[in-house]
């Protein structure tokens, strides 16, 4: 049965086939229930079992603390394949994500990839701002920038951290090749490493002029309560530093506990945008925290998705990020929830922590 | 509305013109007599004052309208003619030594209070604010308050409630607001200071301390957290309703935003009673408690931190013996964890709860050594030599105040807030003879 239901996903995921999202949401729910006792002893507990629950919005979700506390999977976790983990800080505990197989991953970054970032199919040399997957074989994020250089990448792309160090002379110097060889390229990495970049471009005085074509993908930087600089304002680096326009710049919102990225609509639409579209064999809901029930349309919420590519792991999982559902079924990412605000005279969670 | 900068000179100046021509020379017992009275009004369930702060509070602090009368009686409960004559005779040995000479030993000695002094508020929660503009009234001071955007109600009110009873004392007395941001209205406020009283996070008291006046006296109440230790004699099947009503009530007053709320309550394993009984004991007392003093409205933020927290434990609770929540249903009003890890927990506040079993009370030093410089008070039940004993180590690590559970939430006037006295770090003595 598994065998059968991995390769319907993988065509609907590749395009080749479609299916009522509500029945393969369920199958998989049933799937998942039978095979991870951990998720089981949850949804007993919330008496919703596959028998109880009768639409895809009911499955419950998994917060994405228990992938520190537990391992979930559908499959002895000694057969992982791959095993992905969450910048845990020395206080608090690394999540783990494992994978029986990077199969449904790897077509589904190929799928969104190509479609928000490459839809003039432009074969471009990758600068990648992000560790080497060899180096960090446990980031989700290393392992997603590896499989797109070595499918869309041409052969000279490279990748410019390493041991956590920028190397940015080495990317200057690869930029400024590029740039005198009227090459476009394709920069991709964290916010934190463009962030930093600019700021060595800044104190160096450099300023590049990457041919047209050029484009870059950011993701994160998201840390704490906020994002370490506004996206706009990074986006306006992109381009006075490289000479790359907001509208070539995307922003991927993905994370180690899911199988399947977002990407905002920027490329689809031919300006910057900060609408996430989802992928037609995904789910997004924003829930209201309050009442623990969908937001209203436009209202902030907590992001739940369902990933039927965490067809191994958890594929309902409730986020710690805040966002709004828009009223074309797109989403917008407001980032972490953890930044509430400290209205008396205690001490919280977070302020204690962040001393 | 923020206030200009114009309009804190003319505060200031009428705050010191009442300390010079009036206030200077009044009698001690007479400002006691003052601020017991108005307190005594508030506390009259038709007050006007009373009635102003019940409908205009809710909206700044967060709280819910019956929070709001829970904070009233607590603030004003505490501010009887007793409470403030013991406060000034407990720290300078004799209240009238504020009026003249008394005899101290050999020598006669009289102090007086600064002469204008700066309050910097923060926070919804009422009483510290409302005691520092009662120790500047008590050390006959002019006082420049700036109010917390969380209360914007409570010194202001307080204050022209304060009218009614003695209006030349109230001129003494100037409540106003403005934003952090509005530095040069904070300078305005801080020139000529003899004294600041700010209260609020590290950042901003430090900020203050580098603007005070050099010559200035300076006491700063920073942000604290707050636990409770229950002895394995208070568990006791006779004992644990009314221990976990008690501890209800400490753990929902202020939804759990003071620094005296506790945030974790130790339970001491081998009681008659074991932990998880404690656990399930304070959430039902917590759910009765709700029923009758709902927790205030969340922002997305709070409520996302909350149940982030929530589902978290209770994902774990579902296949971890270990851990086991319990919380209001299909809601976030409350929410206790139990959990078998003594490690101190932090709560993201607004009545979340974490229970944790200990085995002896000496393990509660280990657990919580990393936060000790950061505690205000630990409540502890029952009190007996054993837990004074305790009490004792508490005091070695450097926690504040130790006191019975049920009592967390109503420190006497005459606490060591934050280790220190009120009244005499700000007072200058004169010797004669």
């Amino acid at each position: 049965m598994s065998a059968e239901l991995q390769i319907r996903l993988l065509d609907c995921i590749r395009g080749r086939r479609t299916e009522v999202f509500d029945s393969l949401a369920l199958e998989m729910f049933a799937f998942q229930f039978e095979r991870n006792a951990v998720y089981r002893a949850y949804c007993e507990q919330h008496r919703r079992t596959p028998v109880a629950v009768r639409n895809w919005r009911e499955i419950p979700a998994v917060p994405t603390a228990a992938f520190k506390d537990f391992a979930l999977t559908c499959f002895p976790v000694e057969d992982a394949v791959a095993e992905f983990h969450t910048s845990g800080t020395t206080r608090a505990k690394a999540g783990k994500h494992y994978f029986r197989t990077l199969e449904l991953y790897d077509a589904t970054i190929r799928q969104s990839f190509a479609a928000h970032l490459l839809p003039d199919a432009a074969r471009l040399p990758m600068l990648v701002l992000t560790a080497s997957p060899a180096e960090a074989p446990h980031s989700s994020l290393a392992h997603m920038m590896g499989a797109v250089a070595q499918q869309f990448g041409r052969p000279e792309s490279d990748f410019y951290i390493s041991h956590d160090d920028l190397l940015a002379e080495k990317l200057v110097h690869d930029l400024l090749e590029a740039q005198w060889a009227h090459q476009p390229v394709f920069v991709l990495g964290t916010a934190f490493a463009f962030g930093k970049f600019f700021e060595h471009c800044h104190r160096q005085d450099l300023k590049f002029e990457m041919s047209e074509g050029s484009r870059a993908m950011e993701t994160g930087g998201f840390k704490g309560r906020s994002r370490e600089m506004p996206k706009k304002d990074l986006y306006v680096q992109f381009e006075s530093f490289l000479g790359i326009s907001p509208s070539r710049v995307v922003n991927e919102y993905g994370m180690t506990e899911l199988s399947t990225q977002f990407y905002d609509e920027t490329f689809r639409v031919g300006h910057q945008s900060d609408l996430k579209t989802v992928p037609p064999w995904a789910r997004v809901l924003v829930i209201d925290p309050n009442s623990g029930r969908e937001a209203a349309v436009n209202e902030r919420g907590l992001i739940r998705i369902y990933d039927p590519a965490n067809m191994w792991s958890i594929m309902c999982v409730q986020t710690e990020d805040l966002g709004v559902l828009r009223d074309d079924g797109e989403f917008e990412v407001l980032g972490r929830a953890a930044g509430a605000e400290v209205r008396g005279c205690s001490l919280t969670a977070e302020t204690l922590s962040s001393r | 509305m923020s206030a200009t900068i114009e309009q804190i000179h003319e505060a200031i100046a009428r705050a010191l013109e009442a300390h010079q021509q009036v206030v200077q020379h009044r009698d001690t017992d007479s400002i006691i007599g003052a601020i017991a009275e108005t307190a005594k009004r508030w506390r009259e369930p038709t007050n006007p004052w009373r009635l102003r702060a019940l409908k205009e509070a809710p909206a700044a602090t967060g709280f819910s309208e019956p929070m709001v009368g829970e904070a009233i009686d607590l603030t004003f409960g505490a501010l009887t003619r007793e409470a403030l004559g013991e406060l000034v005779d407990g720290e300078l040995g004799n209240r009238h030594i504020l009026d003249e000479f008394c005899l101290r030993g050999r020598t006669r000695c009289r102090v007086a209070g600064p002469r204008l002094i700066a309050h910097f508020l923060a926070g919804n929660v009422p009483p510290p604010g409302i005691v520092s503009i009662c120790i500047g009234l008590l050390l006959k001071s002019a006082n420049i308050v700036k109010m917390s955007n969380r209360d914007p109600v409570f010194p202001a009110l307080f204050a022209e409630s304060l009218r009614d009873v003695d209006a030349e004392l109230t001129d003494s007395v100037a409540a106003l607001s403005w934003t952090r941001e509005d530095s040069t209205q904070t300078q305005a406020a801080l020139a000529d200071a003899n004294a600041v009283i700010a209260h609020g996070e590290d950042h901003t008291i430090s900020a203050l301390r580098q603007l005070a006046p050099e010559d200035s006296t300076f006491l700063g109440y920073g942000h604290k957290i707050s636990f409770a230790v229950v002895a394995k004699e208070a568990m006791t099947t006779e004992g644990l309703p009314a221990l976990a009503e008690a501890a209800a009530f400490d753990a929902s007053v202020y939804d759990q935003q003071g620094c005296l709320s506790p945030h974790v309550f130790y339970v001491e394993e081998r009681g008659e009673l074991g932990p998880r009984k404690f656990a399930a004991a304070l959430a039902d007392a917590m759910a009765a408690f709700q029923q009758r003093v709902p927790r205030g409205t969340l922002s997305v933020e709070e409520a996302a931190a909350f149940t982030q927290v929530r589902t978290g434990y209770e994902f774990r609770a579902a296949s971890d013996r270990r851990v086991a929540v319990w919380s209001s249903p299909n809601s976030n009003d409350w929410c206790v964890v139990y959990e078998d890890d003594p490690s101190f927990t932090p709560s993201c506040l607004n009545r979340m709860v974490f229970v944790k079993p200990i085995d002896g009370l000496k393990r509660v030093l280990d657990s919580t050594k990393q936060v000790a410089s950061k505690v205000s008070t630990v409540g502890v039940a029952p009190m007996t030599t054993r837990t004074t004993a305790f009490a004792a180590s508490l005091s070695n690590i450097g926690v504040h105040r130790v006191c019975p559970i049920g009592q967390m939430q109503r420190p006497p006037l005459s606490w060591h807030h934050d280790g220190r006295p009120n009244l005499a770090g700000l007072v200058r003595w004169t010797d004669f003879g």
